[in-house]
């Protein structure tokens, strides 16, 4: 029988380095509808996030379409189970991959998760990460872990991270450092927590680790390794260890997985139904070793094969390695046969017979994506190529 | 509210430009490395404290690079970015001397996306058309630039290849208002420029 630990039993557990018994609970820190009453420190923060709430309501980069929304909302609310009214849910239209979590309840999910998950369990895992950082308070925690280490300046800064995601410490290092230490503490928390969260809500707990190591395999896919892994890395744990230990706590509570990861219907319909800007947006990052990745394991999901094929295609083509024309043009030519390819499909296809020399087939095509696309906007550049 | 913080940073940009470096661009013919272009009056050249241009590369204003910038970026090599970026994992597109017209459309719409920095901006482009550049023929299109924590920015880009070298020309400026106040302007330098 699990029984529950206390916050402070929990926080000594993970400051002392080691994880909570599989059996032990780590427990929410505030009842569903918490709003902060008495804490002035706590409503100024509340207060800071509002006005920070304000603007990215007014982002242009904001993800309005409710084929995402209502998806993303639905798992954040089954997954945050009595707290669901608490939070409010933002997709921000940003390919690489990242969640945060405000203190008021305020949650961004950005694209770029969105198109790395192979099941919503996954997104479930990320999303229950970020529920466990507001449940326990964890923003509160950081803000006068600060506050008892620094001076004012030190709070601007953790305003700046908070409502930006990204950090901007001026002559604040070494006290930054401190906190940042404290917080990878946190994150540990988070994801136990959010685990246990996944888990109540019927998702997989399994897929809490399965993230990171999709995130391990990217990175050893990338072309460009990245130097600099920003705000995310420096305060969490690194995915190995992350994957390492959050599979060795599931499987301790949980037991072992029973199958392997199975792509679900819903998951797939809003790849398919978006995959053009969530891929067109990964593409423009230049990043072809991560793109392929990403298509390899689409494909291997069962996401639209014509859709995927096009996207080959155009990364093959704008990576621009030797043999990569030939793979392009065979990608695109199969994208075509699938039936269903997006009109560019046709005019990249032509623009790379001209490339050959094959201008007859070249204009065919570009007829063809005209036929298809009656209303581009490029029409005048593509007639310019049949009156040749 | 967003207008008058525009105007605050702007006004603060300008007044950094005066100590820093600005100067006039006289009006008439004028040349940036090979290219030669008929420089409207009003425009600025913003000192080389632009850390993201090339060698040889000018970027003029009229309000503070904020707010509007007109750049003028002459004879890219092959495998070579249009742009600089501090960050050694930037993963910067490069030119090719082969690309057609739709590869230097995406060439400059990665190209934005890692001027504003990866995942901080969405970049559109449209409208790819001809343009005869003197005698080189080229193209020209337009961009909207959709950025974190910023105005919205609207664009037309000039591009043609001489010499297996890519000449490339922008203009961008935050919408609404500074776009349209001096787009006639900057596109009619962008049409006139050749070599």
């Amino acid at each position: 029988m699990r029984r529950t630990a206390t916050l402070l039993a929990a926080t000594a557990l993970l400051a002392g380095g080691t994880l909570p018994a599989a059996d032990e609970e780590i427990t929410h820190s505030i009842p569903p509808g918490y709003t902060p009453e008495q804490e002035r420190d706590e409503q100024g923060l509340w207060l800071e996030m509002e006005e920070a709430e304000r603007r990215l309501n007014h982002s242009a980069l904001l993800v309005r379409n409710p084929d995402i929304t209502s998806y993303i909302s639905e798992i954040v609310c089954r997954t945050a189970a009595a707290y669901c009214n608490d939070f409010r849910v933002y997709v921000v239209r940003n390919p690489n991959f990242n969640a945060s979590m405000a203190p008021n309840g305020v949650m961004q999910i950005w694209t770029g998760l969105i198109v790395r998950a192979e099941s919503t369990d996954e997104i479930a895992a990320v999303v229950g990460h970020e529920i466990a950082h507001y449940t326990r308070l964890h923003s509160l925690q950081r803000l006068r872990d600060i506050r008892s280490k620094s001076t004012a300046g030190g709070i601007f800064d953790l305003a700046v991270l908070l409502g930006t995601g990204y950090n901007i410490p001026v002559g604040q290092l070494a006290a930054m450092s401190a906190v940042l230490a404290f917080s990878r503490e946190q994150e540990t928390e988070a994801d136990l927590l959010g685990a246990t969260l996944i888990a109540n809500a019927g998702y997989d707990p399994h897929a809490s680790y399965r993230v990171w190591l999709n995130i391990l395999a990217e990175e050893e896919a990338a072309a460009v390794k990245r130097e600099d892994h920003g705000m995310f890395s420096r305060t969490h744990p690194d995915s190995e260890d992350r994957a390492r230990y959050l599979q060795s706590w599931v499987t301790s509570r949980y037991g072992p997985p029973d199958q392997e990861t199975v792509s679900d219907e819903r998951l797939l319909a809003v790849l398919n139904n978006n995959y053009l800007m969530l891929m067109e947006d990964q593409i423009d990052t230049n990043r072809f070793g991560r793109s392929q990745d990403l298509l390899e394991r689409h494909a291997a999901m069962g996401v639209d094969p014509s859709l995927v094929r096009f996207f080959y295609g155009e990364m093959f083509r704008q990576r621009g390695n030797e043999g990569d024309r030939e793979l392009a043009i065979a990608a695109y030519r199969h994208a075509i046969e699938e039936d269903g390819a997006p009109p560019a499909a046709y005019k990249n296809l032509g623009y790379l017979l001209l490339k050959d020399g094959d201008k007859k087939a070249a204009q065919e095509y570009f007829r063809t994506y005209l036929d298809v696309e009656p209303e581009a906007s490029d029409r005048a550049m593509i007639e310019f190529y049949l009156e040749e | 509210m967003k207008i008058t913080r525009l105007v605050l940073l702007a006004a603060v940009a300008g007044l950094s430009g005066c100590v820093t470096g600005y100067t006039l661009v006289a009006a008439g013919p004028t040349t940036i490395y090979d290219l030669h272009v008929n420089a409207a009056p009003g425009w600025n050249l913003a000192p080389g404290s632009n850390t993201n241009a090339r060698a040889n590369t000018q970027v003029w204003t009229q309000d503070g690079l904020l707010l509007n910038r007109i750049a003028f970026v002459p004879a890219v090599p092959h495998g070579e970015a249009l742009i600089r970026s501090p960050q050694k994992d930037a993963a910067l597109p490069v030119f090719r001397k082969d690309m057609l017209p739709n590869e230097i459309e995406e060439l400059v719409e990665s190209t934005f996306v890692k001027l504003y920095g990866d995942g901080n901006a969405v970049i559109s482009t449209s409208n790819l058309r001809p343009h005869t550049f003197g005698d080189t023929p080229g193209v020209l299109f337009d961009v909207d630039a959709s950025v974190t924590e910023s105005p919205d920015y609207k664009g037309v880009v000039g591009a043609f290849v001489s010499g297996e070298r890519l000449y490339f020309m922008y203009y961008l400026a935050a919408e609404p208002h500074y776009f349209g106040k001096h787009r006639e302007a900057a596109e009619g330098m962008i049409k006139s420029a050749h070599l």
